[in-house]
């Protein structure tokens, strides 16, 4: 057992500037407010539906068409429901090319540029999905479904934009920690956007995706003008100067062998770097790297069920115990605390471990387990709160591990020392194919 | 219906500045619309009838051809009678707020269920003598026959009798829609399709607070970081 650095090393908290906690924060919100206003979809759910359907009420009371049936944009409920399924499906699997091309585009251009951009353009797009086509009572299946591609194309510029930003400020030292607090950033953001739109939910569900939409888009300017995407923009040395000062590396715990201290590679993606040689790696090679495909494979699973649960959670809910629309919102907040909860830990456990498989083996065999047991749960709020919650800390916190520590480590091994563009292509590709899977798992009930 | 924020504004803005465009006469008889059902049949209301009572006997009200208007031009009062009528006409519901109709001496066809779709106000209704009352002995307190009338009288709000807790979809309650009818209306509050919204969201307290808590925490931001950064 080895306890990871951060105990050893009382310096390593003065290495980190105000700069660092900045751009810890702003990257760790910027991915909750996206986060959040994908949440806010699933949110909605039984609203919209209610909204594109007319009245199916089967008494001899007369029903004023203009306030119960004047909307037929699908005819009954359950048809409303498979449309809604194909959206998250179309999501998703834009989502998954964009995250792709992102991987590989993504470091030839500013970072800031695009995440910014990125944030406010789905902002907008998000804001006529929900507002717009409401206060205009305008629906149409065709006008949903492209601006959910255009959406999740522009959402899949997050993530591999704010985990390079992360790579260039932190380095080896306490990286365990670090990217283990900061991976709960998607959870935080379901959290936020289950809060904010059950508050609203009552005026209608199009201000709960105005709200979201707006917040997201403020949080894009603010980062604008606020972020710094490496050290070297104000002229601080970068991750790679600081840690040639080392003398003990903090192997990545996927690669076995003894190393001598090698020269790290330098994640900031400026275009007149002449510090370091820049190679690049290809898709294919990265692909072929040890461990890229066995997580990969392993998260498409994993995201397949994380993803059900996030699509379908508030749905399943309301329907199924019949409870309201707001107070459900607020009740699947705990599937995504036991996420939080489960990926700090876990992490924090397999740092001390060395080792991160078994950790995930066994995370990932006790959440069959409960998963069995949260499909049988009680029509009670609190046992159901409580199931939610470990479920959420058995697939959550392998999943928020495969997404952040992993592939950190897969693209730092020894294999392909020198290349700055592993880390994001490698991202690109886990996070990717963990998408398509995601994306199966939605049409496979149909 | 549409709606939109800032609908209201609109609807009141205009209607402002309509009135002041119209030329408004003091004499109620020139400005006076005009209305179809009153002068649909010949004739005007018939000296002793109730609707002549019914207008005299309240003030503020005036004839007008077969109609009883108050001052803003809404029918209280219709007075179709010996009209040589099959139907009450496609006009008729023009006359929904009235509170008293005397269609007696017509010889009325078919069923009358449909044609006081509305008629809340509805409250002393004569029709001829083989005619029932609409809604039958439950919409109405009194019934009465005379020899050449029958007098519907009261209408009874029948939400309160019909005792189904569940007649309405969830946000709607139960409203009288005209005699021996009901309606499903948003409940207290509830407002929009299938009466899902309540309330009303302020858009001008929340993006005050937004664009201003943006505003602070950028230039703090950019003073504390991005001031020295080189230009990318």
């Amino acid at each position: 057992m080895a306890w990871p650095n951060i105990f050893q090393r009382g310096a390593l908290l003065s290495q980190f500037s105000h700069h660092h906690v900045v751009v810890f924060l702003l990257t760790f919100f910027s991915y909750s407010l996206l986060h959040a206003s994908r949440k806010t979809f699933s949110n909605v759910k039984v609203s919209i539906s209610k909204q594109w359907t007319p009245s199916a009420f089967n008494k001899s009371i007369e029903l004023p068409v203009e306030i119960w049936s004047s909307n037929h944009l699908f005819p009954s409920a359950e048809e409303a429901t498979l449309f809604l399924g194909t959206l998250d499906t179309i999501f998703l699997f834009s989502y998954a090319v964009g995250l792709f091309i992102s991987g590989i585009v993504g470091d030839r251009l500013n970072l800031r540029w695009v995440l910014s951009f990125g944030m406010c353009s789905s902002a907008l797009v998000v804001f006529v999905f929900g507002t717009l086509t409401e206060w205009l009572h305008f629906y149409n299946k065709g006008l949903y479904c492209s601006l959910w591609i255009v959406n999740g194309l522009l959402q899949s510029t997050g993530w591999p934009c704010v985990v390079a930003v992360m790579g260039n400020w932190f380095g080896k030292a306490g990286r365990g920690v670090v990217f283990g607090l900061w991976s709960a950033c998607a959870s935080v953001g379901n959290i936020l956007g289950a809060c904010l739109a059950s508050s609203v939910l009552q005026y209608g569900y199009e201000y709960a995706f105005l709200v979201t939409a707006a917040v997201q888009f403020a949080g894009g300017i603010i980062i604008f003008f606020g972020l710094l995407v490496s050290p070297e923009e104000i002229g601080l040395p970068g991750i790679e100067a600081e840690e040639n000062f080392e003398d003990d590396s903090h192997r990545p715990l996927i690669s076995g062998a003894e190393n001598e201290d090698e020269a790290e590679p330098n994640y900031s993606i400026q275009e007149d770097k002449t510090i370091t040689q820049v190679k690049a790696i290809s898709f294919y090679q990265a692909c072929c790297l040890p461990g890229v495909i066995a997580y990969s494979l392993a998260y498409a699973c994993l995201k397949l069920v994380n993803y059900s649960f996030f699509f379908w959670l508030p749905f399943y809910l309301s329907n199924n115990f019949g409870w309201k629309e707001a107070e459900a919102d607020k009740l699947s907040i705990w599937y995504d605390v036991g996420g939080i909860i489960g990926g700090t830990l876990q992490g924090f456990i397999s740092d001390v471990l060395q080792k991160r498989a078994p950790v995930l083996a066994l995370s990932l065999l006790l959440a069959v387990g409960s998963l069995v047991g949260y499909s049988r749960s009680p029509n009670d709020k609190s046992i159901n709160a409580l199931l939610m919650a470990v479920t959420g800390f058995f697939i959550g916190g392998p999943s928020n591990m495969i997404s952040s520590a992993i592939s950190a480590d897969l693209g730092r091994q020894e294999l392909i020392q020198g290349s700055t563009e592993a880390l994001a292509t490698v991202t690109g590709i886990v996070d990717g194919t963990g998408s398509i899977g995601a994306a199966v798992g939605q049409i496979l009930p149909v | 219906m549409r709606s939109f924020p800032g609908q209201d504004l609109v609807q009141k803005f205009s209607g402002a500045l309509f009135w002041r465009l119209v030329p408004r006469g003091r004499n109620a008889s020139s400005s006076k619309p005009d209305i179809k059902i009153c002068i649909q049949c010949p004739g005007s209301v018939q000296n002793l009838s109730e609707v002549a009572l019914y207008c005299k006997q309240t003030s503020d009200l005036m004839l007008h051809a077969r109609c009883c208007l108050n001052r803003k031009g809404t029918i209280l009062g219709l007075d179709l009678q010996n009209c040589s009528l099959k139907d009450p006409g496609p006009y008729f519901p023009q006359a929904r707020t009235a509170i008293i109709i005397d269609l007696q001496a017509n010889s009325l066809q078919g069923d009358l269920a449909n044609t006081f779709r509305g008629f809340t106000q509805l409250q002393t209704l004569i029709l001829p003598q083989d005619v029932n009352c609409p809604g039958g002995i439950n919409a109405w307190k009194t019934i009465t026959s005379y020899i050449n009338n029958q007098t519907c009288q009261e209408q009874r709000n029948l939400c309160n009798s019909t005792g189904d807790p569940e007649m309405c979809p969830e946000n709607g309650s139960c409203a009288p829609d005209g005699p021996g009818r009901l309606q499903c209306v948003c409940a207290e509050g509830f407002h929009g399709y299938k009466c899902m919204r309540q309330g009303s969201f302020s858009l001008l307290m929340f993006f005050g607070i937004l664009g201003s808590t943006t505003l602070s925490i950028s230039t703090l931001l950019w003073g504390t970081q991005r001031r020295k950064a080189k230009a990318s």
